[in-house]
């Protein structure tokens, strides 16, 4: 029987097409080339590359963004989770305007903190609802991992 | 005869082809072809290969399959060589520049994160934390604002935007670049702020995916973070 991870490696099995999705342009686009080998034309191939970001600087952008931001309604918006806005302060420290602390240590506090509440007691009650969403996410894959390790030691 | 080749491995290898099918319509068997201490895994070329959701698939699993019984380097999909003898011949010219490959991702996974921010969250951060984007704002919906105002609002939001976005993604790169040997980043696609490879040894594995979802529970709600892996090491062949 083969172990094969469900995510990433699950693409005919199940992993679904987000998962065949995301890891296209690792298949398709990367990888070892041999340069006396020939690759096949390939027909699609392209639509990959249509879909690279844009750059933000278009004035057709800058329209996009103030309509939005016209749209929301800022005094019956749901507050961000405080640890969010402290993330994103702290990386944003890093950032153009250069204040006082960078993004490694801000994003290292974070990740500390998180890695306690993961693996300590002292969970906070939304800190269970935040681990539900990502969990929900991204279904079986440490799981799988577990498998997988767990095959190589069997050798 | 033509064949496609798919990866490249050191000779030892257990090469457990068994039950995998090569791409085209015809499902053609994989084989080996050996030149000094490598192997290279192919199997008979199809007359025609697209990239199709079938094909794309087998090319991975053939690669998964070699992942989970040792090192191998897997080759871009779509490459064929005219004859066996050219694949030998590839194997014997290159062979240093592929042992040394080869070695370099020993006991080696990839991990490939993308990372998207729901974008009227961001907005009302910007908007909240930024007091000339908000007093346009007000401006152009109270309507006393002159003509230029979307533009100059949409430019001052726009260039906000890409700042948060590119610190939040070196942020995560950095925060996990202790738990790779090397990292991989690439543009982003769609809605996407990061899209970022990681090579990974079997000793890192546990912390490396520790800290991932630790970071994706600390950005919390309105991210969604989305690891792909134990991938072959594509982004390091």
């Amino acid at each position: 029987m083969s172990v094969v991870p469900q995510s990433g490696g699950g693409l005919a099995r199940g992993g679904g097409s987000a998962n065949l999705y995301d890891v296209l342009e690792l298949i398709l686009d990367r990888g070892l080339v041999i340069d006396i080998f020939i690759r096949v034309s390939l027909v699609g191939i392209e639509i990959l590359k249509i879909d690279i970001r844009i750059v933000v600087a278009s004035v057709d952008t800058y329209l996009r963004f103030a309509e939005a931001c016209n749209r929301l309604d800022l005094e019956s918006g749901r507050k961000a989770p405080s640890q969010l806005t402290d993330l994103v302060g702290d990386t944003m420290e890093s950032g153009a305007r250069g204040k006082s602390k960078g993004a490694l240590s801000g994003a290292g506090e974070a990740i500390t903190d998180t890695i306690r509440s993961v693996t300590g007691k002292d969970d906070e009650p939304e800190e269970e609802e935040k681990k539900e969403t990502a969990e929900r996410r991204r279904p079986a894959r440490r799981s799988s991992r577990r498998e997988k390790s767990a095959s190589r030691e069997e050798e | 005869m033509a064949v496609y080749v798919y990866s490249i491995t050191p000779k030892d290898h257990p090469l457990r082809l068994d039950g995998l099918e090569g791409v085209g319509a015809s499902s053609p068997p994989l084989r080996t072809v050996t030149a000094g201490l490598l192997c290279a895994v192919v199997s008979d070329a199809p007359e025609e290969l697209r990239p199709k959701r079938r094909d794309i698939g087998r090319h991975q699993e053939v690669q998964q399959r070699l992942l989970e019984d040792g090192t191998v380097l897997p080759l871009r999909f779509g490459y064929t060589a005219p004859d066996e003898s050219t694949v030998r011949q590839a194997l014997e010219e290159r062979g240093d520049e592929y042992a040394d490959r080869l070695r370099r991702v020993e006991n080696c996974v990839e991990y490939n994160l993308k990372a998207s921010q729901d974008e009227e969250m961001l907005l009302r951060e910007i908007l909240t934390e930024s007091e000339p984007a908000r007093r346009l704002n007000d401006e152009i919906r109270a309507g006393t604002a002159d003509p230029d105002a979307p533009l100059r609002l949409g430019e001052m939001v726009a260039g906000e935007v890409q700042a948060r976005q590119e610190s939040l993604a070196s942020g995560v790169i950095e925060a996990l670049r202790p738990f790779a040997q090397e990292v991989d980043s690439s543009p982003p696609t769609g809605a996407d702020f990061l899209n970022v490879s990681f090579l990974v040894t079997d000793e890192q594995d546990e912390l490396f995916l520790a800290t991932e979802l630790s970071l994706a529970h600390q950005m919390g709600e309105g991210f969604e973070f989305r690891l792909n892996g134990p991938l072959p090491p594509y982004s390091f062949s």
